[in-house]
């Protein structure tokens, strides 16, 4: 069964309050992944919620961004590294071989801690996603490449200089850039990798609040060393310690009553 | 502390000092000479009647204008043959092939023929091309240079497209972008510069070669531009003119080879502006 | 902030089923490329393959007359067509010996500077005046070799040296002789300028890696410039320098142009560095367009075949070495 003729869901307005009716946009179930002989993601269960801001935060080397990884399959690129397990999407396990990346990739998107706009201008960084999937005429070009700046909310900083590099633009405005491309190819769920790291105080102000307006139509997950940020941000977090999934839950609950020890110790700072 | 053991060290210093002031300075004389005596032996014989008129019989007057039009002939297609071998070869290398073996042994294998004495590279070319099609030709000389081009582009595409970081690789990736696209949109793009200046770089090394051409493209003291026949080429022209014993021919081997040089120097300048705006950005 | 309907922010199933399609076609153009840019990585095997099989079956004649006796005969007579490598193959390895000689010492010593005593910025401009000799061809080289350098020494320096050595018992028999001004020492000292370039740009480039605070350290203990090259630097970059001079070797044993024009082509050994003598690569160049008969034209391939044989080697090593010190320090 190919990824493609596995439709994804559809929601209609706004995302229910009820809790009980909480989807799983993405299940993980029992994932381990291998640096060559080395395990660095021991039996992760967790799930995603669709429309909904999932936090992974944890120490340094706890396999955050690794786990973040398996699920558009980036580490496909490189030759040592492979999964084993259950990723749920739509009904695939996207870890088996078989599947098409490139369409894979289409519906998880990522966004990642450096900014990389391509080496074009502003608008071709976005149409060329685009164009990769779709023939559109110019003009319906021209209003998917503004939709998308402005989902991103960089329309009206580069309105006028479409035509300019995307390297020239500040930091902030290239990551917004990316984001901006991200969103154009359509996707369903969007990966951001510490997507602030880079940026100053007030460029992660404005992608924090870009973050919480795109998960109305996004699913997204967020891996974060910034606690505060995890906080402000997400509707659920997961706290991760060498490679394993210590706790999960509701953001408000992780943060001031968590159930296990380690998580109380990180939380109030004792490590990491 | 004992004067006598710090005294000799100091000496030695001194001496050592001394020799590597003197070695830089003998090194730069030395380049100051050749350029200088090049430049003035040449010029002395430039004139426009250089460029118009054809390889002359000795004790007459001519120009180089057979030889210059072979030469760029000859480089052009060379070019033409060896950049895209040694650009898809050299894709292979930094992009799909990275860490495996056959990668390894291309790489070794590529750096030999890079520094391989081109005469052998004359040869070679002679033996599968002049003797079969049973004359030399032009044809011949360009596949003889191209050979020489292949190694030099490989390892400047490699070179270039291994600086385009990964992140970069991961973002096109991200939006399901298909390898073969990410790389002939983004890394050739974004590697654009460095790879431009490999082709210059190789087109400077060709422009001076004499050894493969002797016995490929052989050389015509005629015009022309036919392919299929022997071809003339500056280096060569050069080559018979400083050796022979009549001054009007050694007076425009002067010329030729000045004229080499300041194309061989205004294409490594052109190369290194334009690295060097690539590290400004 | 942002209020815009996005008509479609889900992709609806015909989109999906459009979007597989596409990234199919695709897919045919992804493995074409790749085995495209295989098939031309694996063709600079093939290339160094059909070299060396096209030098062998070109010898092959000339080896299978002559047998080993071609690598220890001196005489090269076309009319009688007994050919012997002995000679060329001798004036190779003298004149690049030689060369190496020079060029080392002076390229270590020009490297010196331009790490440790140079002032800044006097380093980037020297350090281009030494690409450009690099990137000078060979056969200008050769003509300046003839018209300049060769007068030069005829006249000045190799009188001197007669006069000098005459009575001096071994080194009288090596710098003895008419003073031609062309000869092994006249192309050894050319083939030196041209390999200069390499060895210094290897050997600063080897220099510069080296880490600062080895050498601070050196310099804190009250190190004199030179012995902290003596005792710091070269050692820790032996292995770089040592591939750095090889490859150097490889040019000057493959050099043609520059030699041809000053060696003076004569099959001959001679004990006197101010002889003529030959080279392989000026053999091939000054007698392959003249070669009558098959046996001559194969002696000359087979010349080539064991410069190719010999350059091979010596690369090989050097790439081996350089290999070692990137393994260590990247």
């Amino acid at each position: 069964m190919s990824i493609a003729t596995a439709l994804p869901t559809a929601v209609t307005g706004h995302p229910p309050v009820d809790p009980s009716s909480l989807r799983d946009k993405v299940a993980i179930r029992n994932l381990e992944f291998f640096y060559g002989q080395s395990k660095a993601l021991k039996g992760i269960t967790l799930p995603l919620y669709e429309n909904k801001v999932t936090a992974f935060i944890g120490p340094s080397g706890c396999g955050k961004s690794t786990l973040l990884r398996v699920l558009n399959r980036m580490y496909d690129l490189y030759p040592n590294q492979h999964a084993e397990g259950q990723v749920q999407f739509d009904g695939i396990n996207i870890v088996e071989p078989g599947l098409d990346l490139n369409l894979l990739r289409a519906r998880i998107g990522m966004v990642f801690q450096k900014p990389t706009p391509f080496p074009m201008s502003i608008y071709e960084n976005i149409a060329f996603g685009i164009r990769l999937y779709e023939k559109l005429s110019k003009r319906d070009l021209d209003q998917r490449v503004e939709q998308s700046l402005r989902r991103a909310a960089l329309w009206d900083e580069v309105k006028d200089k479409l035509n300019a590099n995307g390297l020239s633009l500040s930091g902030g405005q290239q990551q917004r850039l990316c984001i901006a491309r991200t969103v154009a190819v359509r996707p369903e769920v969007i990966l951001f990798d510490e997507p602030c790291s880079a940026l100053d105080p007030i460029s992660t102000a404005k992608i924090e609040e870009l973050i919480f307006e795109l998960k109305e139509d996004y699913t997204i997950v967020i891996v974060t060393h910034n606690m505060q940020q995890a906080a402000r941000v997400s509707d659920y977090t997961a706290f991760m310690y060498l490679g394993e999934l210590v706790e999960f839950g509701p953001t408000d609950k992780i943060f001031t009553s968590p159930t296990d020890r380690r998580t109380q110790d990180y939380i109030t700072g004792r490590f990491g | 502390m004992d004067l006598a053991i710090y005294n000799s060290r100091r000496r030695r210093n001194v001496v050592a000092t001394a020799a590597s002031y003197g070695a830089t300075g003998v090194g730069l004389a030395g380049l100051a000479m050749i350029l200088i005596v090049l430049f003035w032996e040449g010029f002395s014989g430039l004139s426009l009647a250089v460029f118009t008129e054809m390889t002359p019989p000795p004790g007459s007057a001519g120009g180089l204008l057979n030889a210059i039009v072979g030469s760029i002939l000859m480089t052009v297609i060379a070019i033409a043959i060896g950049t895209p071998i040694g650009m898809l070869a050299g894709t292979y290398l930094a992009e799909y092939g990275r860490h495996d073996k056959v990668s390894s042994v291309v790489r070794f294998i590529n750096d030999i023929l890079l520094s391989a004495p081109s005469i052998v590279v004359g040869l070679f070319i002679y033996e599968v091309m002049v003797v079969p099609m049973g004359h030399f030709s032009g044809i011949a000389g360009a596949v003889a240079l191209s050979v020489i081009v292949i190694p030099v582009v490989v390892r400047t595409t490699e070179d270039m497209l291994m600086l385009v970081p990964n992140t970069l690789r991961e973002a096109a990736a991200s939006i399901g972008l298909p390898r073969s696209l990410m790389i002939r949109h983004i890394a050739y793009r974004a590697a654009r510069s460095g790879i431009i200046t490999g082709i210059l770089l190789a087109v400077a090394r060709i422009s001076g070669e004499t050894a493969p051409l002797l016995f490929t493209a052989l050389n015509n003291q005629f015009y022309s531009h036919n392919l299929n026949a022997p071809m003339s080429s500056l280096p060569v022209v050069i080559f018979q003119f400083a050796l022979s014993p009549y001054e009007d021919w050694q007076k425009l081997a002067w010329t030729g080879a000045l004229i080499i040089t300041i194309s061989v120097l205004a294409l490594s300048i052109i190369a290194r502006a334009l690295t060097g705006t690539r590290k400004a950005s | 902030m942002v209020d815009v309907t996005w008509g479609g922010a889900r992709v609806g199933a015909q989109d999906a089923t459009e979007r597989a399609k596409a990234l199919n076609k695709l897919r045919l153009g992804d493995v074409i490329f790749h085995a495209v840019t295989r098939s031309a990585a694996l063709l600079v095997l093939l290339l160094l393959g059909g070299v060396m099989v096209a030098l062998f079956l070109g010898s092959l004649p000339a080896l299978t007359t002559f047998g080993f006796d071609f690598v220890t005969t001196q005489s090269w007579n076309p009319v009688t067509e007994k050919f012997g490598a002995l000679a060329p193959i001798y004036g190779t390895l003298i004149t690049s010996f030689i060369a190496m000689l020079i060029a080392v010492p002076f390229g270590l010593l020009i490297a010196m500077f331009l790490t440790e005593l140079c002032p800044m910025w006097l380093r980037r401009p020297i350090g281009i005046a030494i690409e450009l000799l690099a990137g000078i061809p060979s056969i200008i080289y050769g003509i300046w070799g003839l018209f300049v350098l060769a007068p030069f020494l005829q006249q000045y320096v190799q009188p001197a040296l007669i006069a000098t050595f005459g009575n001096v018992p071994v080194l009288s028999s090596l710098f003895a002789g008419p003073p031609y001004g062309i000869g092994v020492l006249t192309a050894s000292l050319i083939l030196a300028i041209m390999v200069l370039p390499f060895v210094t740009s290897i050997s600063r480039d080897v220099f510069d890696a080296v880490p600062p605070v080895l050498k601070e350290a050196a310099y804190g203990l009250g190190c004199s410039t030179w012995e902290v090259m003596r005792y710091v630097v070269l050692p820790y970059t032996r292995v770089g320098v040592i591939g750095g001079v090889m490859l150097g070797l490889g040019r000057a044993l493959g050099e043609t142009m520059a030699v041809t024009f000053v060696i003076g082509n004569a099959h001959k050994i001679s004990s006197s560095l101010l002889a003529p003598g030959t080279t392989i690569s000026a053999t091939i160049a000054n007698e392959f367009t003249e070669a009558v008969g098959d046996l001559y034209t194969s002696s000359l391939i087979a010349l080539g075949l064991i410069l190719f044989v010999i350059t091979f080697i010596v690369l090989a090593i050097a790439r081996y070495m350089l290999l070692r010190i990137e393994k260590r320090v990247g």
